[in-house]
């Protein structure tokens, strides 16, 4: 195994953070308020811990195999066919993870702003941009996430600020909901958010010091489980329970009522989706990448540069099965509730039974001593 | 040349029809012969045809022929005449000196006083000291020749750079030889880890590259890799440090210049201090400096010599400038076109008043105004500096204007070209502001097809390209992405220098710290020396006079 040890903390959690903030956040309000109306915030966090639970699993699974990312340790843990089922969802999910975000945000794109252009158009720029800089090595690809996150921030920061000035604190009372069972199925909605950051699987072994990725993994996420949270905290106390309910996607809508002081653009919502196009990049970057690293490393391939542009046309036809808006969010829900066995259950499985049998990773010889 | 037999082939070159190199190859393995006549024909032979060679005949030590060669255009002849030919011609009053040996022994340490002779035995290296300005002295019964250098070419005097001016800070710039620059250098950096190392380039020229570092600081693996790259070169010709920037960097297909050029010597030693190299080349006034990073473009020698706030302020401006040459055009056209309902509602009002009569769209008329500008640009430069200036200002004003009393494109337009313009006027670094000139057009393309989407799509294209460059193995966009927070701050501010401990890491220095105490010993050894509690304990007596007779002087004036 010759890995090179260069991920630092900083980029790991840069990754992680902007793995997780993506399309998901336009119509993360209407999941959280569809599930709980006031509570909305409440089903917010719920879904973070969730996301932490996730990560931290799959943290102290990497930290058993410090050299090893989770394709190349399951078949020692559970035997090879079992592991090579396993690794095979995990490149399908995100496969098709990875399609159906280029497809909810070419929805967007053309709904909300390009409305002559065709789907296919914005969904295969957005495919070929993530395709493109997949074929890079994993330092461009920590690079790349660690430049990009101030971008991915800002903007969502900014329309949270601005807007809270018309919130109404009333909005977000009662804290708690009432209906359990829609609020469990509200949290699952929100966790499978969070899948992004499954690539925490695959950095440890690249990280310069893995023994930090617990604080990699806790600051990833905390700063994506916070953002998410002043969202929608944002756009319930802007809008209301209740008026969320009947917007596609609250958050764009948020960035429309919103305006610069000044008034030095009027509304936002524009040049939201321009700077979210950022945020999306990364997201879709994450899960290309992850989709085609699995794989080399599954069938053993000398790296995964080859792999980008051949599976590109079977994430297209994915992204562009789902026939109506209405399908799409169907199947995002499904399919993410689904997703979260493989991410958060599949691991979980892994750590048990690699506790078990005391299974580790070979001494950790090769990694640095500082 | 007719009586060469070698005629096989055709290639003409120069006036003679021998192949090219030949003349090297004849001279091979010649030695200096100790007959005097078989050594003036193969001189002859070699470099006769030139008209400036010069054969000039004379006797030493009254009985010896001897004879000088060089060529007329390359030499100083006043020192020629004064430091060469008069101690030679003196000897007659020596007396005789027989044997061979004893003339050459005479001649090199009794006669010939100049501080810059050798001896060569070798006709090739010979030719070669000739043709660079030396001259060869050839005696009778000697198997040896000495080379004097009394060479002289034009050279301008040291001016001020024009391409990179400062307010604050030298004045010298490089010039175009090499000799004059390596010395502009070693003025500034008196040390003897100063090192210049030098390697020829170029089958046909020859030409004379220097490779500078300081020792000690500079990664030696870099420097290996630096003289591995030039002399790799295989080129006939290279005139300027401009052929050898494309032939060693990265990526020669990138819009982005991954290797920096500078005209200022105090620019050149910064960077070697900070462990990088530099590349000087005999006939070009710019050096080279590798490796670079993209913030080096908008950073200039004024940011240090200033103080740290100012510098911090003008950076600032400076990278708004070159966003702004970057997407200000794309920006407009994507606004206008697609989302008008950003902009405040009086101002959209007024756009589209003044865009009334204009029968392209904005994407079209942003286009035709771009590509006249860069017309005008090159037009500026080529022309001669009478007349480009009466250009610049008749381009800008009378065409504009005229653009807009002719209905042809919208004030607001020529308002966002003219601030573009000068935004990319802004950067220090020419070169890399031609290379967000050049993106500005993809850029407007994708605004005019896809709107504000089209423009997030274009600059995550640019990021995507640039974070994936690197200039000798360092990443195009550090210390900004790999995160490195000491090299962060020199990136967008200058901090003070008691901050910047350290050396660039991303230059892997051997000499890591810049100063030797902590850095906080740099900002507070300040003592209030003139205070005047300090000044009162000192001496008393002598210093209450003067200050009261002011008091008594100033408050009689008040008082009237």
């Amino acid at each position: 195994m010759n890995i090179q040890k260069q991920l630092t903390t900083i980029q790991t959690a840069a990754i992680l953070t902007s793995s997780i903030i993506g399309v998901g956040v336009l119509p993360l309000p209407l999941f959280a308020a569809r599930a709980a109306g006031s509570a909305g915030p409440l089903i917010t966090a719920g879904g973070a811990a969730a996301g932490f639970l996730g990560v931290f699993i799959l943290i102290f699974l990497g930290r058993r195999f410090q050299n090893q990312s989770i394709i190349q340790y399951s078949p020692r843990v559970i035997g090879k066919p079992i592991a090579f089922a396993g690794s095979m969802l995990i490149i399908l999910f995100f496969a098709v993870l990875t399609s159906l975000a280029a497809r909810e945000f070419g929805t967007v794109v053309v709904t909300s702003v390009l409305r002559k252009t065709p789907l296919e158009v914005t969904v295969i720029v957005m495919l070929l941009l993530a395709a493109k800089q997949a074929r890079k090595d994993i330092r461009i690809f920590a690079y790349t996430h660690l430049l990009y996150l101030p971008f991915i921030l800002a903007p969502g920061l900014i329309i949270v600020i601005l807007s809270l000035k018309n919130a109404e604190w009333l909005y977000l009372q009662p804290i708690w909901g009432t209906e359990w069972k829609r609020m469990g199925t509200g949290v699952l909605t929100v966790a499978a958010l969070f899948q992004g950051s499954f690539i925490i699987g695959f950095l440890i072994p690249y990280m310069r010091r893995p023994e930090r990725s617990v604080t990699a993994g806790f600051w990833g996420v905390s700063i994506a489980a916070c953002l998410y949270l002043l969202i929608v905290i944002a756009a319930i106390g802007v809008f209301g329970a209740e008026e969320i309910k009947n917007l596609l996607w609250p958050t764009l809508e948020l960035a429309k009522t919103t305006s610069l002081p000044a008034n030095i653009l009027e509304r936002l919502d524009a040049a939201f989706i321009a700077v979210w196009v950022a945020a999306v990049f990364t997201t879709l970057y994450v899960s290309y990448f992850l989709t085609i690293l699995a794989m080399s490393q599954l069938f053993r391939l000398k790296d995964h540069k080859a792999l980008s542009f051949a599976i590109l046309p079977v994430i297209f036809v994915i992204a562009m099965l789902p026939q109506s808006v209405a399908q799409l969010y169907e199947v995002i829900e499904w399919v993410g509730r689904f997703g979260l066995l493989i991410t958060i259950a599949y691991p979980a499985f892994l750590l048990l039974v690699a506790s078990i049998r005391r299974a580790k990773g070979e001494s950790n010889s090769n990694a640095p001593a500082r | 040349m007719a009586k060469r037999p070698n005629t096989e082939q055709n290639r003409v070159n120069s006036n003679s029809q021998s192949t090219f190199g030949q003349k090297n190859e004849q001279l091979e393995k010649q030695n200096v012969q100790t007959a005097l006549q078989e050594n003036e024909r193969i001189l002859e032979e070699v470099l006769g045809s030139s008209y400036d060679f010069v054969i000039r005949r004379f006797t030493v030590f009254d009985q010896h022929a001897a004879f000088l060669v060089y060529l007329s255009n390359m030499v100083e002849i006043e020192g020629l005449n004064e430091d060469v030919l008069r101690p030679l011609f003196a000897t007659r009053q020596l007396g005789s000196v027989t044997s061979p040996e004893q003339v050459m022994h005479a001649l090199q340490y009794q006669v010939l006083y100049h501080a810059n002779c050798q001896l060569d035995t070798g006709m090739l290296r010979i030719v070669h000291e000739i043709l660079q300005g030396k001259c060869a002295v050839f005696v009778d019964g000697m198997q040896e020749a000495f080379l004097i250098g009394v060479r002289q070419v034009q050279r301008r005097a040291v001016e001020q750079p024009p391409t990179e001016q400062v307010i604050q800070g030298p004045r010298e710039g490089f010039i175009e030889s090499l000799d004059r620059n390596i010395g502009l250098i070693r003025y500034r950096v008196q040390t003897p880890d100063f090192q210049t190392d030098i390697i020829h380039v170029g089958k046909i020229t020859k030409s004379k590259v220097a490779v500078c570092y300081i020792q000690g600081i500079a990664n030696d693996e870099l420097i290996k890799e630096v003289k591995q790259r030039l002399s790799e070169i295989d080129i006939d010709a290279v005139l300027d440090v401009g052929y050898l920037e494309q032939l060693i960097e990265d990526h020669p297909y990138s819009p982005f210049p991954q290797v920096q050029n500078t005209e200022r010597p105090d620019k050149a030693v910064a960077n070697m201090v900070e462990g990088r190299v530099t590349i000087l080349m005999d006939g070009s006034p710019f050096a080279l400096i590798v490796p670079t990073v993209f913030s080096q473009f908008y950073q200039t020698a004024e940011d240090y010599s200033s103080r740290f706030l100012q510098a911090s302020f003008v950076r600032l401006a400076r990278v708004v400038a070159l966003v702004f040459s970057l997407v200000f055009p794309s920006l407009y056209v994507a606004i206008l076109s697609y989302n008008p309902e950003l902009i405040p509602t009086q101002f959209a009002v007024a756009v589209a008043g003044g865009r009334a009569g204009v029968p392209f769209p904005s994407f079209v008329e942003v286009l035709i105004m771009e590509v006249s500008m860069e017309v005008l640009r090159e037009a500026t430069i080529r022309l001669p500096q009478q007349v480009g200036g009466a250009l610049s200002i008749v381009g800008v004003l009378v065409i504009g204007q005229a653009a807009v009393s002719a209905g042809f494109a919208s004030p607001i337009t020529v308002v966002v070209i003219a601030l573009t313009t000068i935004g990319s006027f802004a950067t220090p670094a020419y070169n890399a502001a031609f290379a967000l000139r050049m993106l500005r057009f993809p850029m407007i393309a994708l605004a005019g097809m896809f709107g504000l989407y089209g423009v997030m799509i274009g600059l995550i294209i640019i990021a995507n390209h640039v974070l994936s460059l690197k200039s000798f193995g360092v990443s195009y966009m550090s210390p900004a992405s790999p995160g490195n927070f000491q090299g962060m701050k020199d990136l967008v501010f200058r901090l003070p220098f008691w901050s910047m401990k350290y050396r660039p890491s991303i230059l892997h220095a051997s000499n890591y710290k810049r100063t030797s105490n902590t850095g906080t010993q740099m900002k507070h050894s300040h003592h209030h020396t003139l205070d005047p509690m300090k000044m009162k304990n000192q001496n008393e007596g002598a210093a209450d006079e003067y200050p009261e007779a002011t008091d008594d002087h100033t408050d009689g004036s008040h008082s009237n």
